[in-house]
């Protein structure tokens, strides 16, 4: 069954005629190519797919589009565009949170969810606010160091 | 840390863009045309393929197997050993062996197809564990022992010694397989550009790759040009490992010729790719009446699956480590891989070395139980020291700094405090270990096989590209070889460019494992630059090329494995403190400390982040990484709900010194680092564990059941 | 294979096709799009039709109503966990529950219709006798949550019916200590390998009024048996410990002996001692950790 589905996507209301039973995932990267969302495990795991939904961080390997139907989704590509995806990114590198750079994407997600939340996280705050994005790599403290070095840097962005 | 100018961090030159989500991942490309591919693959463990019935496939489907390899070409991936099947033909040997591909334009299409496929086998009796491999269970497969290869090395007189030891320890300490859990899974895209082929792939080798399957086609390796795309992570996994998927992949865009893609969900990923070794080691350890070990005799046998691929470099490196960071006078050790009928076992960070390293800690931690003292006094009475001989009775050749380290994790931990409060018992407990890790391709290897080579190339706008085969896969080596040429060239690293390779652009300088770029890699590099620089104005546009070129005065024969196995090797302490739940027996890591001698850090950060991640990676290992053996799918823990990796909430933030060591042959004093510092927390964390349970442990992983089965 | 979607825009329009077309409500879709998924690039496919009610707006929130706490069904794991409404022992199966991205999408009413042996809040929610509200096109009906649930992924459920509604009764004297501890495969992101929910109630003279006690993973549904209840029930808080030993092996015997039994047994005895001594002391906290 192919339906309409409208739906706004970094920032910008976007519709898409497909199965409403297609990941979210899918749609994102086939159809509208932000590979910025990676899929790492499929089965709402790791973390890698992650995106802001009304604000709120989801995997979108486990959502049907069809499920969005009016919803905001923001994805990397949207929020690098903005001063707060900036500001993470600008921590994560320069903090050293970055090495394969696979769970880095739906780590900047899940760190400006946790900012809007907690603009001053503590370290625990912070290890919680990542504990649904898996990184095999860093062992993930250079990652809290860096989320933290965002939260200081960005002081009232949030 | 200590800040030395080439130490200080700057910012990784591919942070911005993985963050940002901009670096293209295999999965990431897309061609014209292209079509996907699902793998057929064995679904039993052992037995002979009696038929293949395929659906009908509609127009512009395919099925591609061995009867599609061309005349003159051979059914073989050339790794190590050049025994794994491109595609198996009559016999399999384990769950998951790539029988065929089927491709064609819709992946939905293609997953009704697969599950259409319908094979029939003459199945028969297996074998899954290293004693099930070792006693031929359902007959011998290769050889008439199952074994890929089987070695002694013996210094001193172990038999002599035994005869008149005060005690005599014996032992048996094991370990599990391992999945590497690279976040990007294994994937490759294959095409035709012009009369050449052309594979995308995610690998840490691509000259390894291009090298194994030309042959397949029987073409010259120049015909197959490999890039490497962005990778996603690899711990070893992707060291052999991408040839079985660009193998089938060249076989089919040859068929085909469409462009043709290949990636692995999760699902396979886990239950369909290679692992770390298991392995069983056996002690028998002479002591003398003063406390000393004077011999031991140790018997490693890594389980390796059903190919050999590169099990024997493999064991050789277990067998190298198998005495620690010890000097034992007399030892003997023998080492086997024996072939069962589960998937190959592969490279995985340590490559080998864990294993035994684990194993030797541990028993040292039980001899000292029985002679009533602290591990740390039995261990650091036989700390290697310069000069001392190794087991393969070669030289330590450079200056121990474990002293040094050792004071730092103890001032820093408070080890001996708390190992004095905390009584065995108290569901309280601190441990301690200590591991090395030897430099490069064991011997001769980078003079006799590797022979590596660099390339710089100035260009007119003053820019310095840098064209070798190493690959970037998150350790950054990007961001420290382009430190270091740019620190000889004494330019701005910003000038100095190192894009992925493409076997067609670059040198060979080697494949990027054993912990060798920066330190093997990185000295070419640096004399590359240096050279580069004196004739810097000759010309606008230059090229230079080095080549390695082995220090004088190591002796190894590889045949016998006699001399120096390694000229030089990183060395690590670790201490780690829980506390186990009395409750539930969950165990709570409260503290990680850990010291590590890798030369001089080329980045500081850089070297902090491997520290960190090859810690968790260790301590997952023995924590919860649990790996069984399923009829059904091959391992039974797969994908990533069931396979348990360590979250941000497993263990706490770090604290990691350095004790700066230069080394001699390394770029600016680097030695190699990315594997030293997954081989010891382990060890560290079990003997926490079980002083905290006051009972000894034999084998990883130990999650909760586990540890309540040694209570009860 | 019949591969209908539905996307109903109320709760009427949903309630006439899951009558007509029996299609299954995909809520959250955490457990759904898992099971059926197909890879990468493939839309999952279902057996039966399915219909995405998700953005209900009938099936939202949370209330009071007389002595009960109701949980519409597609209330999230997120917003139960931060409304304190919610009686502790829900709000903390639910915050333990995944992790941040998946609480965000899986619904209350999902983790009880996908009946997991596994499922993290039956637990509390069947020590605390939760009943749920099932709405058809022609009726409605109200089961305790206990017998809703019928076994390892099996439901009383009729195929025209919908979940709506969860409602717990608050008990009319409040517990005096509970007890809620989840045992992952890890500290977070995990699955339950075994989990408890406790409570007890003294009366001032410090008699047992009430005891209750839930497990998880530890069979092929929540274990909970009245009886065992019962024996505590009238004692004194000193005598306590004289009936552990009682209540522990009456307690075992409800234990299923599935994977990993001494572990999920052996613990359980240890948790429920540790919780009926602690609560049995004097000054015990009314949280016991
Ligand atoms: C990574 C991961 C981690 C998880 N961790 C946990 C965990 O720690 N603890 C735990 O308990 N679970 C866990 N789960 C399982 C799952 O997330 C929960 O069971 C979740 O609450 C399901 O809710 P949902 O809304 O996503 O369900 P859905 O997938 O939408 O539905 C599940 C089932 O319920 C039915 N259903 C849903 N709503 C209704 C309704 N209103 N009326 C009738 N039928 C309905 C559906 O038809 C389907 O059969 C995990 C899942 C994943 C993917
Ligand atoms: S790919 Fe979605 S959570 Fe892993
Ligand atoms: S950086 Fe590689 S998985 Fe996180």
């Amino acid at each position: 069954m192919i339906t309409e589905i409208r739906f706004f996507l970094n920032n910008r209301e976007v519709s898409i005629t497909t199965d409403p039973l297609k990941r979210l995932l899918d749609v994102l990267r086939d159809d509208f190519h932000l590979f910025g969302t990676k899929e790492a495990c499929g089965e709402g795991e790791c973390g890698a797919c992650s995106v802001l939904k009304d604000d709120k961080i989801i995997t979108t390997c486990m959502v049907p589009v069809g499920a969005i139907q009016g919803a905001s989704i923001m994805t990397i590509e949207g929020l690098r565009e903005s001063e707060r995806g900036r500001t993470i990114i600008e921590a994560f590198a320069d903090g050293g949170a970055v090495q394969c750079g696979f769970c880095i994407p739906g780590m900047v997600i899940a760190a400006e969810s946790l900012l809007a939340e907690h603009p001053h996280p503590t370290d625990e705050q912070i290890r919680l606010g990542i504990a649904g994005n898996l990184c095999r790599c860093t062992g993930y403290d250079l990652i809290v160091d860096s989320i933290r070095l965002a939260s200081e840097r960005g002081d009232g962005l949030w | 840390m200590r800040q030395t100018p080439i130490g200080n961090p700057i910012r990784r030159v591919d942070a911005v863009a993985k963050a940002a989500g901009t670096l293209k991942y295999v999965a990431d490309y897309h061609f014209d045309d292209m079509l996907y591919a699902k793998m057929v693959r064995s679904a039993v463990p052992r037995g002979k393929i009696l038929s293949i019935d395929l659906p009908d496939l509609p127009t512009g489907y395919y099925f591609i197997s061995h009867k599609d390899i061309p005349e003159g070409g051979k059914n073989q991936l050339q790794m190590i050993k050049s025994d794994y099947k491109c595609f198996a033909e009559n016999e399999v040997r384990f769950i998951g062996e790539t029988i065929g591909l089927l491709v064609g334009p819709d992946r939905g299409e293609l997953e009704e197809l697969l599950s259409k496929v319908d094979i029939s086998y003459e199945t028969q009796p297996y074998s899954v564990t290293i004693e099930e491999g070792l006693e031929c269970k359902g007959g011998p497969f290769v050889g008439d022992d199952n074994l890929f290869c089987d070695f002694t090395i013996d210094k001193g007189d172990v038999d002599k010694v035994f005869k008149n030891a005060d005690r005599i320890f014996e032992d048996e300490i094991r370990t599990g397989w391992q999945e590497h859990v690279h976040l990007e899974t294994n994937g490759a895209v294959a095409l035709c550009e012009g009369d050449k082929f052309v594979i995308y792939v995610s690998a840490q080798c691509p000259f390894y790759v291009r090298k194994s399957i030309a042959g397949l086609i029987n073409r010259p390796y120049e015909d197959v040009i490999v890039r490497q795309t962005a990778t996603g992570g690899a711990f070893g996994g992707k060291e052999h490992f991408p040839d079985v998927l660009a193998g089938p992949l060249l076989v089919a865009t040859y068929t085909i010729g469409k462009p043709v893609q290949l990636i692995f969900d999760r699902f396979e990923d886990s239950a369909y790719s290679v692992k770390r070794h298991p392995s069983r080691t056996r002690f028998k350890t002479a002591v003398d009446d003063k406390g000393n070990i004077i011999a031991m005799d140790i018997d490693v046998v890594y389980n390796a699956g059903g190919y050999e691929s590169c099990s024997y470099v493999v064991l050789q490196r277990g067998v190298f480590h198998a005495t620690g960071v010890y000097n034992i006078p007399n030892s003997r050790v023998r080492g086997r891989a024996v072939a069962t009928n589960t998937f190959p076992s592969d490279a995985f960070r340590g490559f080998g070395a864990p294993q035994t390293l684990f194993a030797v800690e541990t028993h040292l931690n039980h001899i000292a139980d029985s002679l009533h003292i602290d591990p740390l006094e039995l261990k650091r009475r036989h700390f290697l020291k310069k000069g001392d001989v190794t087991v393969t009775n070669g030289h330590i050749n450079e200056n121990v700094v474990l002293p040094e380290m050792l004071q730092q994790v103890l001032d820093q931990s408070g080890y001996p405090e708390k190992v004095r409060t905390y009584e065995k018992g108290s569901y309280k407990g601190i441990g301690i270990s200590f591991y090395n890790h030897g430099g490069a391709f064991t011997g001769n290897g980078e003079q006799m096989i590797i022979k590596a080579k660099v390339r710089l190339k100035k260009n007119r706008n003053g820019t310095v590209d840098l064209l070798i085969g190493s690959t970037e896969m998150g350790q950054g080596l990007q961001t420290a070889l382009i430190k270091i040429v740019a620190d000889a060239l004494q330019i701005d690293p910003k000038y100095v460019r190192y894009p992925n390779p493409d076997t067609s652009k670059v040198a060979d300088s080697g494949p990027t494992v054993a912990s060798r770029s920066t330190m093997i890699v990185g000295k070419i590099a640096e004399r590359a630059a240096l050279s580069l620089k004196e004739r810097w104005n000759e010309s606008d546009e230059l090229t230079v090329e080095e080549e390695y070129e082995h220090p004088e005065g190591f002796p190894w024969d590889q045949a016998t494995f006699q001399g120096d196995a390694y000229i030089g090797y990183g060395w690590g302490a670790c201490v780690v403190e829980v506390e186990v739940d009395p409750l539930t027996f969950e165990v709570n890591t409260t503290g990680i400390w850990s010291s590590h001698d890798v030369g001089v850090a080329i980045d500081e950060l850089v070297v902090h982040g491997q520290v960190n991640g090859g810690i968790i990676q260790s301590l997952g290992y023995a924590a919860m990484e649990k790996l069984d053996f399923s009829q059904k799918t091959g391992f039974k823990q797969v994908g990533l709900s069931d396979y348990i990796i360590p979250t941000s909430m497993d263990f706490p933030s770090q604290r990691c010194t350095l004790v700066e060591n230069p080394y001699e042959y390394g770029p600016s004093g680097a030695k190699g680092m990315g594997e030293l510092v997954f081989n010891g927390a382990s060890a560290a964390y079990v003997d926490a564990v079980s002083r905290a349970v006051n009972r000894p442990i034999y084998s990883i992983p130990i999650p909760p059941e586990t540890i309540t089965e040694l209570i009860s | 294979m019949v591969e209908s979607c539905y996307i109903p825009k109320d709760l009427k329009e949903a309630l006439r096709i899951r009558k007509e077309t029996q299609a299954r409500p995909l809520a959250g879709g955490t457990d759904l799009m898992v099971v059926h998924r197909r890879g990468t690039g493939v839309v999952p496919s279902f057996p039966w039709p399915v219909m995405i009610v998700s953005r209900l707006p009938q099936l939202q929130g949370i209330f009071t109503d007389g002595n009960e706490i109701v949980i519409r069904s597609l209330v999230t794991c997120s917003e139960i966990e931060k409304n304190d409404d919610v009686p502790y022992q829900v709000r903390k199966a639910a915050s333990l529950l995944g992790a941040h991205s998946l609480r965000n999408l899986a619904t209350i009413g999902g983790n009880i219709c996908n009946a997991s042996p596994k499922g993290d809040l039956p637990v509390p929610l069947i020590m605390m006798d939760a009943k749920v509200v099932l709405l058809s096109a022609t009726g409605k009906r109200i089961l305790p949550l206990d017998e809703f649930i019928t076994g390892p992924k099996k439901t009383a459920l009729h195929s025209d019916e919908i979940l709506t509604e969860i409602r717990i009764p608050v008990p009319t004297v409040p517990y005096s200590h509970i007890w809620y501890r989840k045992i992952g495969t890890r500290k977070a992101n995990a699955i339950s390998k075994l989990s408890m929910s406790a409570a007890i109630t003294f009366s001032q003279e410090r008699i047992v009024t009430d005891f209750r006690s839930a497990n998880g993973a530890s069979g092929p549904k929540v274990a909970r048996s009245r009886e065992v209840e019962q024996i505590l029930i009238g004692t004194h808080a000193r005598e306590i410990a004289n009936k552990i030993p009682e209540i522990l092996s009456a307690y075992d015997a409800i234990l299923s002996p599935h994977a990993m039994p001494e572990y999920r047994r052996s613990s359980t005895r240890r948790m429920l001692h540790y919780f009926l001594t602690k609560a049995a002391s004097e000054d015990c906290e009314r949280i016991i950790i």
